[in-house]
């Protein structure tokens, strides 16, 4: 047996069996090669899994949909009991990072001339309870300003960086948050603003509540609704609204970093804050990747860079004390 | 929170899919899919947040098929042993935790990943996977020796995977393991 297994054999065995036409015999050689090493059943699995994802699938979602409600429509009528088997499946959440370390708030509180300044220094995040009662979690490098007669009747405050607010209910005095780019206006709700000037997008995701959103200089008005995105690009002035995926937008005030899909180039800016690192890149082969995970915090950027290193064509040097050259090393 | 149609419209198809890894019979991988949406209709799971029922639906999908070859295993005792062996070793690579395309990817970059293949492979996948034509009828229509056409479709696959794999990247902390080192 173990003569036959050259490459080509193995190959065209499998695209056999894929096809479902192996002999009984054939499928006994597949199944001892797949045991013979980790790598070959890797290799197995992962083409098995390119052959389930791309295949046509007339989308029948419609359709089973209308079987759905007739059929549970039916189970009321006749009373009937259905006997509905399903596991109890409880994901098991792969807790990376178990503790939360609890920063130390390093805000800079300052009062100059009658406003009130906070600001938190890249690397660390900050709450700040206001006056009315709204409670304000800060990110890295952000800044939140308020007037000093901020109070219950006059709740006005204005950001550069990234905020979550959970605001004080008052339908008689809105909440305004001052942007470089758009105003929002709430009564009480909770939702995320993210507006860092060397970011190409300002954006606000709601939580919870109603919002009005109001471009500057412009007259457009937006109402948005919980689990939309308003983003707008600083430079062309477009914007979209769309539905978002709160947890990911709002992870960060837990001290999880949570993303999905994104750009590297995005990625490299956000641990650049986080970690109030510099992180530098020169290869063009980067640009293109997208990136998902998520963790806590409180790793280091080291242990950041690591599993980088293990999970994509990225090697690292340390450059000075927080300063790290990213190199591309495509796989072949 | 997301609505029981939503949900239905947007995991549906995906569902299907994952349960056809496993399960050779159109109609029953569409009962399997059925039946998940009943249970979280009924225990009320849909109200969640959509994660949570995504992992959900998928742990659930992974569990009935799991079921589902153990049940086949008893009724074909005899008949295709290692067939359903191989399969098994699949369930229980997907039931400790690591996650199919189906699941993770869009199903729309998927495809754009088949687009973007160069021609002779694009053609065996689209009569193969699209077309549903056997190895056999594909190596007819192009005149091709099978073996030929089964290596093509093997390393069209393996084109596809590596395309898929080097345009997102999953980081994974083990912060426990990092650290040991």
């Amino acid at each position: 047996m173990t003569g036959m297994k050259e490459k080509d054999y193995i190959e065209s065995l499998i695209a056999r069996y894929l096809n479902g036409i192996c002999l009984p015999e054939e499928q006994q050689e597949l199944k001892l090669w797949i045991e013979e090493s980790p790598e070959n059943r890797n290799e197995y699995l992962s083409i098995k899994d390119i052959w389930d994802s791309s295949r046509s699938q007339a989308d029948r979602a419609e359709g089973q949909l209308v079987i759905f409600y007739k059929n549970q429509l039916e189970k009321t009528k006749k009373a009937r009991i259905l006997w509905v088997r399903y596991s109890s499946a409880v994901a098991a959440i792969f807790a990376i990072g178990l503790v939360i370390s609890l920063l130390i708030p390093q805000e800079k509180s300052s009062r100059h001339q009658n406003m009130q300044v906070f600001s938190v220094p890249l690397g660390s995040r900050s709450k700040v309870l206001l006056a009315d009662g709204t409670l304000v979690n800060l990110n890295s490098g952000s800044e939140l300003k308020y007037s000093s007669d901020f109070s219950d009747n006059n709740r006005v405050v204005s950001l550069s960086g990234e905020a979550f607010f959970q605001v004080k209910s008052d339908s008689l005095y809105p909440f305004v948050v001052k942007t470089a780019n758009f105003d929002v206006k709430v009564s009480g709700t909770k939702f995320n603003v993210c507006t860092y000037d060397e970011n190409s997008y300002s954006s606000t995701t709601l939580a919870e509540g109603k919002i009005e959103l109001k471009i500057e200089g412009s007259n457009q008005n937006f109402v948005i609704k919980p689990g939309e995105k308003f983003e707008l690009d600083r430079k062309t002035r477009k914007y979209s609204l769309e539905s978002a995926d709160i947890e990911s937008e709002i992870a960060w005030k837990d001290g999880e970093f949570i993303f999905r899909n994104i750009p590297f180039p995005e990625l490299v800016k956000r641990l650049e804050r986080w970690y109030d690192v510099k992180l530098n890149y020169s290869d063009k082969g980067l640009q293109s990747y997208a990136y998902t995970g998520r963790f806590k915090n409180q790793e280091t950027i080291w242990q950041v860079l690591d599993a980088l290193r293990l999970t994509s064509p990225i090697d690292y040097r340390k450059m000075t004390f927080r300063e790290f050259t990213l190199i591309y090393k495509p796989l072949n | 929170m997301p609505d029981f149609d939503f949900l239905f419209r947007k995991y549906h198809r995906r569902l299907l899919l994952y349960s056809l890894k496993y399960v050779e019979s159109e109609s029953d991988a569409l009962d399997i899919v059925q039946n998940i949406f009943v249970a979280v209709w009924e225990n009320g799971k849909y109200k969640q947040s959509e994660n949570l029922v995504k992992a959900y639906l998928f742990s659930s999908v992974k569990n009935s098929c799991l079921n589902y070859l153990k049940h086949q295993k008893i009724v074909r005792q005899f008949e295709h042993e290692s067939g359903l062996y191989i399969r098994e070793i699949e369930a229980i690579h997907y039931q400790s935790g690591e996650k199919s395309l189906i699941e993770n990817e869009s199903l729309k970059q998927i495809n754009d990943a088949i687009d973007s293949l160069t021609e002779i492979y694009k053609e065996v996948i689209l009569l193969s996977r699209f077309e549903g034509l056997k190895n056999q009828e594909i190596a007819v229509k192009l005149n091709l020796p099978l073996r030929t056409v089964e290596t093509r479709i093997f390393r069209a696959l393996s084109t596809l995977k590596e395309k898929i794999s080097q345009k997102s990247f999953f980081i994974l902390l083990y912060l426990k393991g990092l650290q040991k080192k």
